[in-house]
């Protein structure tokens, strides 16, 4: 148990201080690197909760592809960081006070949270249906993404395909004057329209 | 039981596959095919209206909870489908002008009422926010449209970034309300309430709900999450205004209601305070700062918010009068929207679009016809008998007098006169102003069709008002079991 | 068949008011007259079945209103008295339109105006088939605005926009009333519909009102009320004043409104409601006396009147107060039977008199006509006809009615049934007196008019003179042919559950029992009327002007119109002026203004200035005000819900 409650301790606070990092950092590079970190953390509290499933998403799309896009972009971009960050100092007393109270606020429904739960309905312990320790995690999501919540899967499949247009419609430029192979007209010419035999007359050049 | 499911959700089904259909089509076609698909978008959004108004539809719960499908849902999506569908007719002709003739715009409006839908039926937090989303994302992608002009790319760019703040502070406020009621589903939620009657509700929840219903604010466009909507109805192309104005207004306001009264019924002493607040706040600014407008987009946002933060009122009265008065007069606000955005979508000189009030100077002696009609929708608007819009507010009036909020209706009637300055200026300026340039004729046969209609309705709602009244009273009932 | 009656005009007029541009003059003309003849038909089918056939009924359209216990529909009540009514507006209507297609036919404006005269048509037809005071109320101010439309018709000229004010305005004194009548007995019978009211009638007939300390007997007061909208639409004394200046509309329309349909609106409302009047003697009364007092009044002014649409506008004023004594001497009957008649004969007058201002170049004035019974024997011919029914000589149609009217007052053996007898044989002296002297100005004697008019007299296209003749018609049988089914043994029977008349107040049965001198009294004094015009501008032509001078102040005092329109200027109008001056100048520009509209405007104008500044444009902006609210709401109830 020690252990496990070690291990939660340094996730967690690795994954905050990775956060803070990300909005903090000079330079945009570093930023993405820190927003990294916060993933494979999080990853890792996944794990000590027994969702391996999630955990590996995580590491695979957010970390593998997500974030790595993100470097590129930003790497790829000039944009001058230093001047966005004007007025940031201007905000800061007032952005401060407003994050202030709304932390002070919910550590308050935190802790109202805690000291609420032994009394609360039985639906609020949180176990999980089926219990983790009779099916895994990956094995139960398996279990309900198709039946139970196969309406949700197939709107979430929705919304990236509309993703993905949007993408397509907003970016994709038909440039002009850009030459591209076109396999089928290439195979379809005949000879008529590729060669032409000309009769040259001797002694007169072409 | 999955056949039931899928019969229960027949509309949503057909009009998903439709739009793949479409999709299809269009990659297939290329954009020589968008005046087809559009077509076809139109027809495929009548035959969902048929879907879900022809056949007996029982009240069920689909896919194991995660869908309602009720009285109050069918009027609304109802609605939703006349906003999507006029959008799309009015775009046709305007898409093609102003080189964003792309089959993938009727497509991605098909996508946003499809989204609509799903938020309307939900019942489900998760559900909701699915829906939300899918709506969400094709808006973006619509009021970015025109990704040459820079104004546009920028309206996109800010209603995402807001977007996705809102969404993000949606789904604390979920997480939180999961956290303190163990469910997400809407008819646990309530259960829970029921269950643990008498007890102190937790802070967390409030907190949650706090959050939920910020989210969902944003979406409504009420004050003070509205300040995306200026920028982004003037940004977007004309249509795309259109259609943001109604159906999204339509559907976001149907889970508003919905969220509210089932799963949170039992809480109404606590939102209610969140909900006078809003409306209070979006009557206000919606009646002041138009009045500095000199777009009429612009004019037309802060004239949503203004009538957003009424139609909240029927919402904090939290009866069924109240509800009904919503319904009714979101179904009177959508008829005046379209007919409004018609008009704006004839303001064009020299081929090319205009905005500016001052560009309405002197309408009724160019253009009589349109000028009577901007000018009924103007009145309607500002709420003089015996105009549809008057009725309007006379039954969301009325339910707040009932459930004695009576600093509400008392603020509403004030913000009316202050919102009537502006609404009359319009017509001040096209009747009495001597006329500036004239705008291009013809309109387009589907622009008079739509004022004819909207404008006939508007004028002569006070004939008949019986059939809407009715249903509307009709399906709030359904939101009341018992 | 009912909805279709009501609907035909409508549709008239939203084809040739929205459309016509598009679909051309003729084919206007076209659609509305086709769709007017259409109804005119269908109302004759109705007549026979709801009237002969007795097979009254109510057609419910559709829910109105439905608030709390306050329910009303759409719905067309179609008895008798609605049939009849069916008759003589679409009658009329239908001729009017099919006149006006040749009378307008130099106007530019056509499509407009048989737009409007549809629109009237529609709004009078509401009017009639109404099943509740409130579709009443609306069919009542729509033609009120059809009327301002039409009368002002020719809106370039001042005084027909100001006839149209004129019109309008005063009839606002009398919708007030009628508005008063109507929310008095919803407040005495919880109802609005015709049929609750009156089956309610008989258990609140002693009811009192109480009000600022004034206690009254409920259902006269609520007559009385009724009765002043009444006035204000048929021109009663009082409120008469608009009907002369409304002649500055197009002839038609004169004939159509002011004469057979609208200016009955009164006639047929006091009607309907008769089992309420029935029941309010003292209002009944009233309504005599204002009535005779009426013909009487209306009857002197005509006698010195040079415009030839102005004699018969007072005229018509007269004849309706005939109605209006009627009325009050409860003979219903004879009242509508008058009506019907009076329908016929005065619109062929007025259309008779277009027809005669077409011929002499748009000339008005009496006194430069003269001599053209030559060029427009047919006109001349129908213009007889005309005054014949009018003046009451048998057998033509006004005969019949006048005669009754006259008999059911002098049957009901009372002061003010006494007092309404001997004005009317007064009037119907003067009436007989005016119309031939209309008719001898106009025809006889020397022509006044320049050469160059008396050439263009022309007589009228056979469009015009069609309907005339229909008219004609009508004025020489209505009367003999419905004597017995209005006011004679077949009465009973055919007016039905429509009219209530008291056992005790039946006029039109002592009506038959009258000794012998009173029928004959009317016809002596009509032809003696005659007689004496044709004395005065005939053989001694320059007897008039003797005359007039000899009695010089009562000649004034006639051709003045008794002042009327002095007296309310200088009673209402210079003081509402130099009122309305006074507080716009101080009350409202001074403190109203100062403090009110200029300075809640000023401060609104700060504060929308205020609140647009806050649209930065800047995205962060945005976001901080959003969480800034969501911040301020959990904070709000953190600090509300505290200790949770």
């Amino acid at each position: 148990m020690i252990v496990q409650a070690l291990a939660f301790y340094l996730f967690a606070a690795v994954t905050v201080a990775a956060g803070v990092m990300v909005v903090s950092a000079r330079n945009p590079v570093h930023s993405v690197l820190f927003l990294i970190l916060a993933f494979f953390n999080a990853a890792g509290l996944f794990v000590l909760m027994g969702a391996e499933f999630l955990a590996m998403i995580l590491v695979v799309v957010y970390v593998g592809a997500v974030a790595v896009l993100f470097l590129f972009v930003v790497m790829m971009l000039d944009i001058n960081y230093a001047a966005m960050r004007q007025g940031f100092l201007q905000y800061l007393p007032v952005g401060a006070l407003i994050g202030l109270v709304l932390v002070v606020e919910l550590a308050l429904v935190g802790f109202s949270w805690v000291a609420s739960s032994p009394d609360a309905p039985a639906s609020l312990a949180g176990v999980p249906i089926p219990p983790i320790d009779e099916v895994h995690n990956t094995k139960a999501i398996g279990q309900v993404v198709y039946t139970k919540f196969a309406y949700l899967f197939q709107m979430a499949g929705l919304v990236l395909l509309v993703a993905m247009v949007g993408a397509i419609v907003l970016t994709l430029r038909q440039r002009e004057g850009v030459r591209r192979q076109s396999i089928s007209a290439q195979v379809s010419r005949t000879r008529e329209e590729a060669v032409e035999i000309k009769q040259v007359p001797t002694r007169s050049g072409v | 039981m999955i056949s039931a499911d899928l019969m229960a959700v027949l509309p949503e089904l057909f009009l998903a596959c439709a739009a793949i259909g479409l999709l299809m089509l269009g990659v297939f076609r290329g954009n020589s095919a968008t005046q087809l698909v559009s077509t076809l978008s139109v027809v495929t959004l009548i035959v969902t209206f048929a879907l879900i108004a022809l056949p007996p539809r029982p009240e069920t719960v689909a896919f194991g909870g995660l869908l309602t499908m009720d009285g109050f849902g069918d009027f609304m999506k109802l609605l939703v489908l006349i906003g999507s569908g006029v959008s799309i007719v009015m775009a046709q002709r305007y898409i093609q002008r102003e080189d964003m003739n792309r089959f993938e715009f009727p497509v991605l409006m098909l996508f946003a009422t499809l989204g609509m839908m799903a938020m309307i039926s939900a019942n489900d937090l998760i559900s909701l926010y699915m829906g939300l989303e899918l709506q969400s994302l094709s808006l973006y992608v619509v009021a970015a449209f025109r990704r040459d002009n820079l104004r546009s790319s920028e309206a996109g760019l800010k209603y995402f970034v807001l977007g996705a703040l809102s969404s993000g502070m949606l789904l604390y406020g979920s997480s939180m309300i999961y956290g303190f009621t163990g469910t997400t589903n809407f008819d646990g939620i309530a259960q829970t309430f029921a269950a643990s009657a008498g007890n102190d509700i937790p802070i967390g929840l409030i907190v949650g709900l706090v959050f939920l219903c910020a989210g969902l604010a944003f979406k409504v466009s009420a004050v003070p999450f509205h300040m995306w909507t200026p920028d982004v109805y003037e940004g977007a192309p004309t249509p795309v205004t259109a259609f943001f104005a109604t159906a999204p207004k339509i559907a976001a306001m149907a889970l508003f209601i919905r969220v509210l009264m089932e799963p949170f019924g039992g809480l109404i002493d606590q939102w209610q305070q969140i909900v006078f607040f809003v409306s209070a706040a979006s009557m206000i600014l919606g009646a002041f700062a138009a009045i500095n407008q000199s777009n009429i987009k612009r004019l037309m946002a802060y004239s949503s918010i203004g009538h957003i933060g009424y139609a909240l009122i029927g919402l904090a009265s939290g009866t069924e009068q109240g509800i009904s008065g919503i319904v009714i007069y979101l179904t009177i606000y959508v008829f005046m929207n379209l007919g409004t955005f018609a008009c704006i979508l004839c303001m064009r000189q020299k081929d090319r679009m205009v905005e500016g009030i001052d560009d309405l100077k002197g309408l009724s002696k160019t253009q009589p016809m349109m000028a009577l009609a901007l000018a009924i929708f103007m009145f309607s608007m500002a709420g003089i008998p015996p105009l549809a819009g008057f009725f309007g507010k006379l039954y969301i009036f009325l339910a707040a007098i009932e459930a004695q909020l009576y600093i509400l209706a008392v603020l509403g009637v004030l913000t009316s006169v202050v919102g009537a300055f502006y609404y009359l200026r319009i017509i001040k300026l096209m009747y009495f102003d001597e006329p500036a340039e004239s705008f291009d004729r013809p309109i387009g046969r589907e622009m008079t069709a739509v004022l004819i209609i909207t404008g006939v309705f508007t004028l002569l709602f006070f004939v008949a008002p019986g059939p809407v009244v009715d249903s509307a009273a009709a399906a709030a009932a359904t939101l009341f079991p018992g | 068949m009912d909805v279709v009656i009501v609907g035909l005009p409508l549709a008239g007029a939203i084809i040739a008011g929205l459309f016509g541009r598009t679909i051309g003059d003729r084919a206007s003309q076209i659609v509305t007259c086709a769709f007017m003849l259409l109804a005119a038909g269908l109302s004759v089918a109705v007549f026979f079945d709801v009237a002969i056939g007795g097979n009254a009924r109510t057609t419910e359209l559709f829910t109105w209103i439905n608030s709390g216990d306050f329910e009303l529909s759409w719905a067309l009540r179609v008895d008798t008295l609605t049939a009849v009514m069916l008759i003589v507006v679409n009658g009329v209507s239908s001729m009017v339109h099919v006149y006006s297609v040749g009378y307008m036919s130099h106007d530019k404006h056509r499509p407009r105006f048989f737009a409007y005269l549809s629109l009237f048509t529609f709004f009078m037809l509401m009017l009639v088939t109404a099943d509740n005071f409130v579709q009443m109320f609306f069919g009542w101010e729509g033609v009120g605005l059809a009327s301002y439309l039409l009368i002002g018709f020719w809106y370039e000229k001042p005084s027909a926009c100001a006839a149209a004010i004129k019109a309008f305005l005063v009839n606002r004194v009398g919708d007030i009333g009628f508005a008063l009548g109507i929310m008095g007995a919803f407040v005495l019978f919880g109802a609005v519909g015709f049929d609750q009211v009156f089956s309610a009638v008989e258990s609140q007939k002693d009811a009192q009102f109480a009000f600022i300390g004034i206690e009254g007997h409920a259902l006269t007061i609520i007559c009385i009320l009724l009765f002043v909208g009444a006035m204000g639409k048929s021109a009663q004394l009082g409120l008469h004043t608009w009907l002369p200046d409304a002649m500055e509309g197009p002839t038609p329309v004169s004939a159509l409104i002011h004469a057979a349909t609208m200016v009955t609106a009164g006639v047929f409302m006091l009607a309907r409601l008769s089992p309420m009047f029935e029941y309010a003697p003292t209002a009944l009364e009233l309504v005599t006396y204002i009535g005779a007092g009426t013909a009487f009044f209306a009857a002197t002014v005509g006698l010195t009147q040079t415009d030839i649409k102005r004699v018969i506008a007072y005229s018509t004023c007269s004849q309706l107060g005939y109605m209006f004594f009627a009325l009050g001497v409860s003979a219903y009957g004879g009242a509508i039977f008058h009506l019907f008649t009076h329908a016929f004969f005065k619109a062929l007058l007025f259309l008779g008199a277009g027809s005669v201002i077409h011929a002499m170049s748009n000339e008005q004035d009496m006194r430069n006509m003269g001599g053209i019974y030559k060029l427009i024997p047919a006109t001349y011919g129908l213009m007889w006809i005309g005054s014949l029914a009018l003046a009451g000589i048998w057998p033509f149609a006004g005969y019949f009615s006048k005669d009754l009217v006259l008999e059911a007052a002098y049957a009901d053996h009372s002061a003010h049934g006494g007092f309404a007898f001997w004005l009317g044989i007064a009037a119907a002296f003067m009436t007989a007196f005016y119309s031939w002297r209309l008719l001898f100005m106009t025809f006889h004697g020397k022509p006044r008019a320049s050469k160059e008019v008396m050439s263009h007299v022309h007589e009228s296209p056979m469009v015009m003179m069609i309907p005339l003749i229909v008219l004609a018609v009508g004025a020489v049988f209505s009367g003999l042919l419905g004597y017995n089914y209005f006011v004679g043994d077949l009465r009973v029977e055919f007016w039905g559950e429509a009219l209530f008349v008291l056992p005790e107040n039946d006029t039109i049965e002592a009506a038959h029992h009258v000794p012998g001198w009173v029928p004959w009294l009317p016809f002596v004094v009509a032809v003696s009327g005659i007689g004496l015009a044709w004395l005065f501008y005939v053989a001694k032509p320059d007897l008039p002007q003797t005359f007039a001078n000899a009695v010089r102040p009562l000649y004034l005092f006639s051709f003045n119109k008794w002042y009327f329109d002095e007296l309310y200027d200088a009673l209402f109008v210079r003081p509402a002026m130099a009122l309305g001056r006074k507080l716009w100048k101080a009350g409202d520009g001074a403190i109203i203004d100062g403090f009110g509209p200029d300075g809640v405007a000023e401060s609104t104008r700060n504060l929308a200035q205020r609140i647009s500044a806050l649209q930065t444009g800047y995205v962060y902006h945005y976001a901080f005000v959003m969480l800034i609210g969501v911040v301020g709401l959990v904070t709000w109830y953190f600090l509300t819900q505290a200790g949770v």
